[in-house]
């Protein structure tokens, strides 16, 4: 893979453009380094590479254009094999040795705690380009991803007027699994339905018929399915020959490890999933982005939210950037601060919040269906990521450098 | 009819626990009762045998034959392996476990470079079963009934015929056994073959209800090294009655308390039990029967 | 492997000389390699040029380089418990990963005043002993041994890491600290050394590698008086073979629970230094992977002395990441056809096997160090 070492993207076309026009004042600057710290192997790489992936691609597309306010950009590609040591190495090495102006970087959460506090350390700019538990609040970090409650707050009264007020949670028993199942308990609770139960399975476990019973044994209308990882996807298979029959909620399925596609249908028939974007959405930008993406990648399996969310982030780092009219970070998080750096992307509009530097989205729900072909029966448009702003974190205001869950909030102050 | 329900819900739950365990940790108990190697690379012969019965299922070959090939492609590589490698490792025991984790580390990442990250599964055949007010998989009965039919025929195959007498010979006593003609090192060879076509086996009867990726096989690794550890070296009177106990335990700490003290409740049983019987209980039930 | 010479119990003419020149005396040895003013002006110029290097380098390669000596402590405990005591463990992450959660606990409740770092470090370190030393004593006294040690130790590890996984709950907190399962615990202070006008921050740089430095080389030149001391030769005896070793009157069990209580207490100085390194520690630096990682240092280094068990590990931990960053997907498989190939061509270990053949080199006609 070309993609892996310190990928140089700096493009032949640009250089022939550059050469007269814009060569003025900035271009003595050199590039903007870009690093990008992603798992290409190891037990993530399934719903990683295509992030590198759309970066490459919108690197690709800002260098033919000009590159940002007339500097080129240059990748530095680093794979991080699914382990959070290699981020905790890497994450020093692109800020250190590499000396690069922004950071793209991590899958799991655990992997954005382990860099997060040498962003800290070294006062670096980072994206996290994952739809994630939510709660993350520092200055040094821009989160695109969807957060619980853009995409819960949406997800489960729509379900619960659908299909009946009892749930059932199945969470994959860790952080995102904990916190997202605490989303789904309040935000039942708050439209007067019933939690029927809720079971926490440890990650790596891949045998389910404990738990297809339990699920039984209950009248539950829908099942709340948040389970993470190879193993735990083993649970739709059993359940589907189980004939267990109710239909799904989820907000981490099918948007990011497209299982639909990796399955054998039907056995995800009548799930539902909240996402901020998957390659099936019937819009002309994103046809035009999944056209452009598979000319560059004919062979990319799936294009994902991750995808997405990734190639906006390197727009808006970008329209940042020349807006500030440098590459320095309170610059950049000045113009952040005044609140509409939005872009308008293969997801439709978004925009950045300035308290939490967290992203608005369009949330499609995406219904799986019997032949594993999506429909999309409602979208709802420009959904904030609210829920960190109303607690209380305010980075404009200060940076706590912290992430807060529902159940420990920001202290009140 | 409430209680035989429940009765049945019970036993279905032992029995899958059970199946599992027996089907997973057969290949790994050939190989460590019968030559004192502990495989690593076991979980890497299971995936190779789900990866093969995928494959060739989707080819349109009917699934008991597709699982059947898994099995064989899977000990055609393991005989390979033993050759190459294991072979040179008899004397070092815990040599032959770094060599096999480094095939394992080979296998899982050289399958997600050659083959990608995931692979299109073969759905469960069968469908489900309702009793009661609850639905049951047919597969999984399937399964419960394979892993007697494994124990069957291992017993078959160990102590019924001419493979299996020679190969119980090399293994009590390899001087004596070469002495009377026996080609130990093609005895070597064919066992360590049979346990790795025993994880393919695995793999293949495993693969119709779990998600294909290259490192599939971790998920088996430790149950069945449990297994093998609380039964100790010998399959039939050790393995067997482990994977009873063991499933009872995890059946039902999942059914009482969760899948986690499911989880836990497996490694610490497998801590006492060493503690208390250091041979596993092979050892205890053949002393206790002298 | 070993010839009948390693068991001499100590130097027989005994000498009245202080017990500082005894243990001095104790640096060389039949169980450690190297020997002689030539061996000691090489180790000697190595620590030179490992203390002059940071004058050469960048803010990061230096970091890097601490970095990797941060492991360097479990390696050598491994192969004190594995290579010179014979007792494979595959568990050594479970000190680790216990020790590097008591600093962090330790040190969100305290802060980082008045040097406490360092006392939070040597808490978590004897913490990490003790466990070790418990584990030892139920392994050894049930007689346990042989491959089973390693799934006992795997199986104690693979239990931590469980449970620390799904500990992210609120409910979960050690005083100030929360665990914060799966996604891991951060916050914690870096090592800090009191210092007149202001307190020293140990982040990584050339700071924190010279303190790490000093750590290596003392621990290293006591290892080896320790392994040279009658302690290690009983273990080595016990290695070789553990009835004859019980018929001259040792007890085995006490050797193997000290000696695997050392191992767990170093294993957990790694630990410490590694989460007050990065400010952060995870349950999946108790899981598998993590497990066997030590065992393969060890391994390709060379675990039957420690001088190679040290520069092996890092070597590997060196060529690993160089492998990461320039053989993209290919480096793992690198790793796996690395380790087939120590052990099948060089099952001494490579350092080890190269080692011998320079010392022999250097004196032929014998063979060398030993």
């Amino acid at each position: 893979m070309k993609t892996n070492r310190k990928a140089l993207l700096t493009s032949a076309a640009l250089a022939a453009a550059a050469g007269l026009g814009a060569a003025t004042a900035l271009a003595q600057d050199g590039p903007i380094r870009i690093g990008v710290l992603e798992d290409q192997s190891g037990d993530f790489a399934a719903a990683t590479m295509v992030k590198v992936h759309a970066i490459e691609l919108a690197a690709k597309e800002i260098n033919d254009a000009g590159g940002i306010a007339g500097r080129p950009v240059e990748l530095v590609v680093y794979d991080t094999q699914s382990d959070n040591r290699r981020y905790q190495e890497f994450m020093r090495r692109v800020l250190q040795q590499d000396k690069v102006d922004v950071v793209f970087a991590g899958f799991s959460s655990a992997s954005r705690e382990a860099y997060r506090p040498i962003v800290n350390q070294f006062d670096g700019l980072a994206f996290y380009n994952n739809q994630y538990e939510g709660g993350v609040c520092d200055a040094n970090m821009i989160v695109t991803g969807a957060v619980p409650e853009q995409q819960f707050s949406t997800l489960i009264p729509w379900m619960m007027e659908t299909y009946g007020p009892k749930v059932y949670t199945l969470a994959a028993d860790y952080n995102f699994g904990q916190i997202s199942a605490e989303w789904v308990r309040q935000i039942v609770a708050e439209n007067g339905g019933e939690m029927v139960g809720e079971e926490f399975i440890p990650l790596g476990v891949s045998q389910f018929s404990q738990t297809i019973q339990n699920i039984q044994a209950t009248d539950a209308d829908f099942v709340v399915t948040l389970l993470v990882g190879a193993a735990q996807a083993s649970y739709y298979e059993q359940a589907a020959s189980a004939d267990v029959g109710l239909p799904m909620a989820s907000s981490v399925n099918v948007g990011q490890g497209y299982e639909h596609k990796r399955f054998t249908p039907p056995s995800l028939k009548d799930m539902y999933v909240t996402t901020n974007y998957i390659e099936e959405i019937d819009t002309p930008a994103s046809k035009a982005f999944v056209e452009k993406f598979r000319a560059m990648f004919p062979d990319e399996p799936y294009i994902n939210q991750e995808a997405a969310n990734s190639y906006i982030a390197m727009n808006l780092y970008k329209q940042m950037v020349e807006r500030a009219g440098s590459t320095d970070h309170d610059a950049i998080r000045a113009e952040l601060g005044k609140g509409d750096v939005c872009f308008d992307g293969p997801s439709g509009n978004v925009c950045l919040d300035p308290k939490s530097q967290h992203m608005s989205h369009t949330i499609f729900l995406a219904k799986v269906e019997a032949d594993h072909s999506i429909a999309f029966p409602t979208v709802w448009e420009n959904i904030a990521p609210y829920w960190l702003g109303d607690a209380g974190c305010d980075l404009t205001k200060n940076d706590p450098s912290a992430q807060y869950t529902p159940s420990s909030p920001p202290p009140a102050n | 009819m409430e209680l035989a329900a429940t009765l049945f819900s019970t036993a279905y739950q032992f029995g899958d626990a059970f199946a599992f365990l027996v089907i997973s940790c057969a290949g790994l108990a050939v190989i460590f009762g019968m030559m004192g190697v502990i495989n690593l690379a076991h979980g890497e012969f299971i995936m190779c045998g789900a990866y093969v019965t995928a494959a060739t299922a989707r080819a349109g070959l009917p699934l008991p034959l597709a699982i059947l090939c898994g099995a064989l492609v899977a000990g055609l590589v393991g005989m390979a392996l033993e050759r190459a490698v294991i072979r040179h490792l008899y004397h070092r025991p815990l040599d032959s476990i770094i060599a096999t984790w480094g095939v394992s580390l080979i296998a899982t990442q050289g399958v997600l470079i050659v083959l990608g990250s995931t692979m299109q599964g073969v759905g469960t055949p069968l469908g489900g079963v309702a009793v009661g007010d609850r639905s049951y998989s047919l597969y999984r009965l399937v399964l419960m009934g394979a892993a007697v039919a494994l124990l069957a025929g291992l017993y078959w195959l160990f102590y019924r015929t001419r493979f299996g007498v020679v190969a119980r010979a090399t293994i009590e006593r390899p001087q004596m056994a070469r002495a009377l003609g026996v080609d130990t090192r093609r005895v070597y060879g064919l066992t360590f073959g049979l346990g790795a076509a025993l994880a393919g086996l695995a793999g293949g009867l495993y693969a119709p209800t779990m998600t294909m990726v290259p490192t599939m096989g971790a998920t088996f690794m430790v149950e069945s090294f449990v297994t093998v550890v609380v039964g100790g070296a010998d399959i039939f009177v050790g393995a067997a009655p482990a994977a009873a106990i063991l499933a009872a335990i995890r059946a039902g700490l999942t059914a009482w308390y969760g899948q986690l003290f499911g989880q836990i409740g497996l490694l610490v049983a497998v801590i006492v039990v060493i503690r208390i019987l250091p041979g596993g209980l092979s050892a205890f039930i053949k002393r206790a029967r002298r | 492997m070993n010839d009948a010479r390693t068991f001499a119990p100590e130097a027989a003419p005994r000498d009245r000389r202080s017990g500082l020149a005894v243990w001095l005396r104790r640096l060389e040895g039949p169980q450690t390699m190297g020997r002689g003013s030539l061996f000691w002006l090489a180790a000697g110029l190595a620590l030179l040029a490992a203390a002059a290097y940071p004058q050469f380098s960048d803010d990061y390669t230096v970091g890097n380089a601490a970095y990797f000596l941060v492991w360097t402590f479990m390696a050598m405990g491994l192969g004190v418990v594995w290579g010179y005591g014979g007792a494979l463990s595959f568990g050594q992450t479970a000190f680790f990963g216990l020790a590097g959660y008591a600093y962090g606990v330790l040190t969100i409740n305290v802060g980082a005043a008045y040097g406490f770092t360092w006392l939070a470090l040597i808490l978590s370190v004897a913490l990490g002993g003790a466990f070790a030393l418990l584990i030892g004593y139920f392994m050894f006294f049930g007689r346990i041994r042989g491959v089973f040690i390693g799934i006992v130790t795997l199986s104690v590890t693979l239990v931590l890491e469980t449970f620390m996984a799904q500990t992210a709950g609120p409910q979960w907190r050690i005083g100030e600290a929360r665990l914060n399962g799966f996604n891991g615990m951060s916050g914690m202070p870096p090592l800090t050394l009191p210092w007149p006008g202001g307190d020293l921050v140990l982040y990584p740089g050339a700071q924190l590698y010279y303190a790490l430095l000093a750590m290596v080389a003392l621990c290293y030149l006591g290892l080896r008086m320790l392994l040279n001391a009658p302690f290690g030769n009983v273990l080595v005896a016990i290695r070789e073979n553990p009835e004859r070793a019980e018929m001259l009157g040792y007890d085995v069990r006490v050797y193997q629970m000290l000696a695997f209580g050392l191992g767990g207490a170093l294993a957990g100085l790694s630990g410490a230094l590694y989460t007050a390194w990065g400010q952060y520690i995870t349950p999946s630096s108790m899981g598998l992977t993590s497990a066997a990682l030590p065992i393969v240092w060890v391994a390709v280094g060379g675990r039957r002395d420690i001088t190679a068990t040290l520069l092996g590990t890092l070597l590997v931990l060196t060529a690993f990441q160089q492998l990461t960053i320039y053989g993209s997907q290919y480096a793992l498989v690198a790793m796996g056809a690395l380790l087939l190939f120590t052990v099948l061509l060089a099952p001494d270990g490579v350092v080890y096997t190269a080692m011998e053949r320079l010392g022999r080199l250097g004196r032929p006609g014998r063979r060398a160090g030993r």
